[in-house]
Parts: C-alpha cells; sequence; structure tokens
C-alpha cells in the first residue's frame, strides 16, 4: 500500500483549488448569469474532484469513517444537489429574463435599500 | 394681640383684583368700579379700626393666617403685624390708594383695558399691604415681589407701544438686580439668626460682620425698589404708565418700601452703623443728583419722576443716620403731597388730551382752577414752605442729620482690616479719619437740595399755570371733572394737616396735638440710634435756614420763569450751557449704564448663544451624534447596494481572510 500516500494526493488537490478559483472569479467577475451559474458548477466539480482525492489518498490509515467510500458518497450527494441547484437556477434565471429582458447580473440589484 | 380679623386688610383688594381681572370684562361698568373701590375702602375701614384700637394697652395686633412651609428649623407663617409705623402706612396706602381709585374711574374711563387696570390696581394694593403688614422676611419679600410685578404690568399697561412696553421691561429687570440683594440679606440673615421673623431679628444680639452683610444686601434691594443710586434709572422711564399709577406706585407707595424696610429693620442696620453711613450718604448723592436732574427736564411728569426719586434720598438720609422717625414722617407726608401733585399733573394731561410737555402748557390757572390750587399747595407743601407738611418733615431730617451721633464713633476704614497689599497706607489714613463730619456735610448738601427742590418745583408750576397758554390751537384745555379733582382736594387737605405729623413735640407738650405727633406716636418703634439720639438742640435756627432755602428757590424761580416763562430757560441755557444740556440729558447715565453694563452683557450673550449654544450644544451635541450616526450609516450602505456578485467577493474576501488567520498564522 506504499503506492497511496496522502502526499500523493497534492496534484488532484492543487488542480481542485485552482478550479475552484477559476469557479470563484466566475461567479464573482463575470456579467451572463448562465455563465455565473456554470462558474457554480465548476466549484462544485472543484470540491468532488478534492473529495475523490482524499478518498483515494486517505490521511490517515485506518480512519474512523470506516471506509474509503465517504468521500464517494459525499460526491454523489453533491452531483445530486448541483443538478437540483442547475435545474432551479436556469428556471430563475429564465424567470428574471422575462421580466428583465436580460440576464445581465448587474442589472439584478433590487436587493439594495 | 392675637386677633383673627387682620387678613382681611390684604385679603379685600386681591379679591376686588381677582373680581375683577377674571370675570371684569363681562360686569357692567358700574358694577366693575364698585367691587374696585369697595374693596379698598372697605380694607382702608378695617385698617382703620385696628388703628383706632392701638393704644397704651394694645402695642400691635398680630394675627397669624396659616403656617406657610417649614423646612428643618426653617418656619414660614403667613402672619401679619399691624404696629403704629405699619398701621399708619397701612392707612396711607389704602387711602391715598383708595383716593387714587376714584380718580382713576375719571382719568381711565374711556380706555377699553379699563377692567385690567383696575385688577392690576387692586392687586397691587394687596401686594403692598402684604409688604407692610408681613411679619417675617419672606412674607414682606412675597408684597415686595407683587408690587413689582404690579409695577411692571401698569408700566407697560398701554404695551402695544414699544417704548412703553420697554420702559415696564428696563423697571422688572432693575428691580430683579436688587431683588436678588434683598434675597440674598433674607439667606444671610436665616443662615446666621436661624430666623426670618422680623420680631425675632429686631430683638436678636447681631455680630457686627453679620449686621453689616445683611444689612448691606436688603439695602441693595433698597435702591432697586426705591430707587437710588446705582438703580434709580428706571423711575423716571416708569412714568410711561398711566399717571394715577405714577402717583400710587412710583411716588407714594411702591417706592417707599425700601424705606419702610430699613425702618421696619431699624435694629438690624443701628447693629452695622457702617452701612447706615452707606444708606445716608447714598440717599445725599441721590437726593442732589436727580435734584439736579430735575431742573432742566421738560416733560412735567419727568420734573415729578426726578422730584420723586430726589425725595427717596431725603427718606435715606433720614433714617441712614438713625432718624428712623422722621424719614418715615417724610415717607407719609410726601405720599400725600407728591399723589396730590402727579394726580395734578394727570389732570393737566388730562386737560391737554395727553400733551406732557411743559413748553406747550402755560396759562392754566385760567383753564383748570382746582387742579391749579391744588397742585400750588402741593408745590408749597413739597418746597418745605410754612405751613404746609413738607416743611417739618424734610426739616427734621436734615437736622438730625446736622445733629446726629450715629456717624461719631465711625472711621472711613476699619483699623483692623488695613492689611491689603498696594493701599495699605490710604487704608492706615482713613482708619484715623473720623466721621464726626459726615453729619454737617449731609446736612449742607441736603439744605442745597432742598433749594433745588423750591427752585424745580416752582419752575414747573409757573411753567404750567403762570404765563399765557402756549399749546396749539387746536387742543382747548379745560378741567377735569368732579371724580377727578375731589381726591385732588382732598389730597391738597391731607398736604395741609400732615403738617401736624410732624410738629416738634416740644412745641405741643402738654398739649391735645402731642399724641399726634409723628414722633411721639411711633416711640418704641424703632431701635435707638448708637451713640443715642441727637440730645436737645433748639430747631429755631434750622427752621430758618429751611424756611430760607424754600423761600430763595421760590425766588430764583419766580425771577426766572414767572414773567418770562420759556425765555427763563433760554437765559439759563445761555450762561450754563453744557451743564445745562448735560441735566437735560440726565447726565448720560443711562447711556454710560449702556455702554458699561448692558452692551457687555449683550455681548456676553450673543458669544454664548453662538459659541456655547449654537456650536457646542447644538452642533455637538444635538446636532452631531445624529451626524456621527448617519455618516456610519452612509458607510455601511455602500455594502447593500444589491449587486449579489459583490457580496459573493465580500464573502470570499472574508474565507480567504480567515483561512489564513487560521490556517497560514496558527
Amino acid at each position: 500500500m506504499d503506492f497511496f500516500h496522502a502526499h500523493q494526493a497534492q496534484h488532484y488537490l492543487v488542480l481542485g483549488a485552482l478550479l475552484f478559483a477559476l469557479g470563484a472569479a466566475g461567479v464573482v467577475l463575470r456579467r451572463n448569469a448562465i455563465i455565473v451559474l456554470m462558474s457554480i458548477e465548476l466549484m462544485l466539480n472543484a470540491v468532488n474532484l478534492t473529495f475523490l482525492a482524499f478518498a483515494r489518498f486517505p490521511l490517515v490509515a485506518n480512519s474512523p469513517m470506516g471506509s474509503f467510500l465517504s468521500g464517494h458518497a459525499a460526491v454523489f450527494f453533491v452531483i445530486a444537489t448541483a443538478a437540483a441547484e442547475a435545474a432551479v437556477g436556469l428556471a430563475i434565471i429564465i424567470a428574471v429574463f422575462r421580466s428583465r429582458t436580460s440576464v445581465n447580473v448587474d442589472e439584478f440589484d433590487t436587493l439594495k435599500l | 394681640m392675637e386677633v383673627s380679623w387682620l387678613h382681611l386688610v390684604p385679603l379685600l383688594p386681591l379679591i376686588g383684583a381677582a373680581v375683577c381681572g377674571l370675570v371684569g370684562k363681562w360686569l357692567p361698568k358700574g358694577w366693575l368700579y364698585a367691587v374696585a373701590l369697595a374693596s379698598v375702602l372697605l380694607s382702608f375701614l378695617v385698617g382703620l379700626r385696628a388703628f383706632l384700637g392701638l393704644g397704651e394697652g394694645v402695642q400691635l395686633f398680630h394675627e397669624l393666617a396659616f403656617n406657610w412651609f417649614s423646612a428643618g428649623s426653617l418656619r414660614v407663617d403667613m402672619a401679619f403685624t399691624f404696629d403704629r409705623l405699619s398701621g399708619a402706612l397701612t392707612l396711607v396706602v389704602t387711602g391715598v390708594g383708595f383716593l387714587i381709585h376714584v380718580y382713576s374711574v375719571g382719568y381711565m374711563d374711556e380706555d377699553p383695558g379699563y377692567w385690567r387696570y383696575f385688577a392690576y390696581l387692586n392687586l397691587f394694593i394687596a401686594a403692598m399691604l402684604t409688604l407692610i403688614l408681613g411679619d417675617n422676611l419672606v412674607a414682606m419679600f412675597v408684597g415686595w415681589e407683587g408690587v413689582g410685578l404690579c409695577s411692571y404690568l401698569l408700566i407697560g399697561f398701554w404695551f402695544t407701544d414699544e417704548e412703553k412696553a420697554s420702559a415696564g421691561r428696563k423697571a422688572f429687570v432693575v428691580n430683579r438686580i436688587g431683588d436678588f440683594g434683598f434675597l440674598i440679606g433674607i439667606f444671610i440673615l436665616f443662615t446666621q439668626l436661624g430666623t426670618v421673623s422680623i420680631a425675632q431679628i429686631n430683638s436678636a444680639v447681631i455680630p457686627l460682620g453679620v449686621a453689616q452683610l445683611a444689612a448691606l444686601c436688603l439695602f441693595i434691594g433698597a435702591t432697586g425698589k426705591s430707587a437710588q443710586i446705582p438703580l434709580y434709572i428706571w423711575l423716571p422711564d416708569a412714568m410711561a404708565g398711566p399717571t394715577p399709577v405714577s402717583a400710587l406706585i412710583h411716588a407714594a407707595t411702591m417706592v417707599t418700601a425700601g424705606v419702610y424696610m430699613v425702618a421696619r429693620l431699624s435694629h438690624l442696620y443701628v447693629s452695622a452703623p457702617g452701612v447706615m453711613a452707606a444708606v445716608a450718604v447714598v440717599g445725599t448723592i441721590t437726593a442732589i443728583w436727580s435734584a439736579l436732574i430735575a431742573t432742566s427736564q421738560n416733560d412735567i411728569k419727568k420734573v415729578l419722576a426726578y422730584s420723586t426719586v430726589s425725595q427717596l434720598g431725603f427718606m435715606f438720609i433720614g433714617v441712614g443716620v438713625g432718624a428712623f422717625f422722621a424719614g418715615t414722617l417724610h415717607l407719609i407726608t410726601h405720599a400725600f403731597f407728591k399723589a396730590c401733585l402727579f394726580l395734578g399733573a394727570g389732570a393737566v394731561i388730562h386737560g391737554l388730551h395727553g400733551e406732557q410737555e411743559l413748553p406747550r402748557m402755560g396759562g392754566l390757572r385760567k383753564y383748570m382752577p382746582s387742579t391749579r390750587t391744588t397742585f400750588l399747595i402741593a408745590t408749597i407743601a413739597i418746597t418745605g414752605i410754612l405751613p404746609f407738611s413738607g416743611f417739618f418733615s424734610k426739616d427734621e431730617i436734615l437736622a438730625q442729620a446736622l445733629h446726629t451721633k450715629a456717624f461719631s464713633f465711625l472711621t472711613a476704614a476699619d483699623p483692623a482690616k488695613t492689611d491689603v497689599p498696594f493701599i495699605r497706607p490710604l487704608l492706615v489714613w482713613l482708619s484715623t479719619v473720623r466721621l464726626t463730619w459726615l453729619g454737617p456735610l449731609i446736612y449742607a448738601v441736603g439744605s442745597f437740595t432742598a433749594f433745588l427742590t423750591s427752585f424745580y418745583m416752582w419752575r414747573c408750576y409757573f411753567l404750567a399755570f403762570s404765563g399765557e397758554y402756549r399749546g396749539p390751537e387746536s387742543v382747548h384745555p379745560h378741567e377735569s371733572p368732579p371724580v377727578m379733582t375731589v381726591p385732588l382736594w382732598i389730597l391738597a387737605g391731607l398736604s395741609v394737616v400732615g403738617l401736624l405729623l410732624g410738629l416738634p413735640p416740644s412745641w405741643v407738650h402738654g398739649t391735645a396735638l402731642e399724641h399726634w405727633t409723628w414722633e411721639h406716636f411711633t416711640e418704641g418703634v424703632f431701635a435707638p440710634p448708637r451713640g443715642g439720639a441727637p440730645g436737645e438742640f433748639s430747631p429755631a435756627l434750622g427752621f430758618g435756614i429751611a424756611l430760607l432755602v424754600g423761600w430763595l428757590g421760590w425766588a430764583g424761580s419766580y425771577a426766572l420763569y414767572f414773567k418770562r416763562g420759556l425765555l427763563g430757560d433760554e437765559m439759563l441755557s445761555a450762561r450754563l450751557g453744557p451743564v445745562r444740556r448735560a441735566l437735560a440729558n440726565k447726565l448720560y447715565v443711562d447711556e454710560l449704564y449702556d455702554r458699561v453694563i448692558v452692551r457687555p452683557l449683550w455681548a456676553l450673550a450673543r458669544g454664548l448663544w453662538r459659541v456655547v449654544d449654537a456650536t457646542l450644544i447644538d452642533g455637538l451635541f444635538v446636532n452631531g451624534i445624529p451626524a456621527l450616526i448617519a455618516w456610519v450609516a452612509a458607510m455601511a450602505r455602500r455594502f447593500q447596494n444589491g449587486d449579489v456578485q459583490r457580496y459573493a467577493a465580500v464573502t470570499a474576501l472574508g474565507v480567504a481572510a480567515l483561512l489564513y488567520v487560521f490556517l497560514v498564522r496558527s
């Protein structure tokens, strides 16, 4: 089992962090609501990658979590949630587009005082 | 003797005031007059009954109406004392007050505010009687403030005229300055002697320091109320009120309250000989100062006003040299003849449709014979010419000043307190100066003032009643109705009969008149002055000099004004131009006070307003704190701009910061 060591996860973790940062930057910077939604998907999948990396290369040999499968389970939950979130998000975007004829998030500022 | 009806004396006019003031507007005029006059007349009758009840067995009547308030060792009663002094003054106030009420019926009949006027007048009588009868200083102070209030209300009676309204305010403010001293005096007496009762103060042994401080503070109150230097300036302006008010309040009664207070507290003042000297000196300076101004005034009421200030100065000379009976005697006779003079002036003004300037009068003896005769009698009385009442009262004061022993042991400075830096040699020298010459000096100045009094009063008389009428054609002078002339005649009669009060006891010894002389009548009421009363002195020489100055004043005035009229003034002006101009401008005292006191106070008040109030309190506290909150809120509002992306960015930054803190730093 020497092959499976935690330090071997770092490539995956770096890649996950980069993807997460890209997603976050997209959420904050992009103006198109659909791109923002896609960026959120990117962030969620970056997290998924991190879960899987830790599932494959656990930090502790005999984890109290019992088995390595807990990481995989979390990923499935995230995928399910992301699907639902994408559906709700797209529905909201369509509803907003109907009233504003725009998908530019800068124009969605009715939350302010 | 303890009685239960004394409270009626001040209460009756108070009821009259309440009726006139609350429902007078809707009462028929006749009823209102009946209420106003009857309340004062009844008060007079109660007072008269009490006065006749005083005798060998009964020295005074006393009534404890109710306990006003008690706190700790302080007990203040609403209680009244009716003795020979307060009794006589009660009669003067209600008697002269009643006559002036009668006169006012004629004078104020056409004024729409007549009901207000009679309410104030009744209220004044009630307050004045409280002042006179109050058996402790606090009750006296209630009356003292009450008369001040009525004075203010009546000076500014025609308040739509800005000048008159401001004259009322001036009187009130100047009086407040004096009242402050009066109040401090009461506090000193209470803290040091533990009582405010006049009877107890007058029988206490008072330490010199306490007596001097308290007497001085109370005298400051007297200078305000009785219009003495330095607070006399309100009285000439007070002539803005209706003329009967000037007669009642600003000549006969209220302004003599200070003299009465000093006489009432004679024991306290005798215990403070230095203050006695100050009282006499202030009285002397005031007397000559205002007599000088009176010689050059053209408004008939201003002449009489300065004359009143001057005569009040005489009264303070009397009480200041320890001759309390002489000061209060002059108070009473002055109430008669000065009320008569003022009412006469009022009749003249009434008959000339509001004209007050002497240059536009003249020759009125033809048109108003009653007014002229009574004015003449009162003029003779005030100038101190026999056989009228001013003669004995004024000359008694001057004779007492000449012979007084009250100052013989005084020095100009206290020998025990010369250790003051810089002026020590001066104080050491002053402490060796004995004031034995003060009495004769006061006598000399007072006699010269008597000459001036005679001069300006005769000038006033000649300019108003002699010669030819100088007013405009359109004004037809006419005599006043009987309701106004009858009080004039009664007061003129009193100005003559008042002479009896002042007869020297040695002249009437053993006759029925003896009991009626004021000196005999008030025996035992006043404390004897330090050094004892002056010994027997021959009155003849003093009377001779007094008669001489009286006649000299008449002669000077006669030579200048009888034939020439206004030309007399021009001749005087030609000789004494700048002096006379200064006198006509009241010696610029108002202007001086304006520069030295009023304007700096204004500047200070404006500074306090701008800096402390507007900037500090309003700017920093009242508006500053909300402004700070608004600023913080404006800052915070920037974050809530509705831009979800910025919220996300801020959240991300916050998470990054937390991660940095927890993961990297730790």
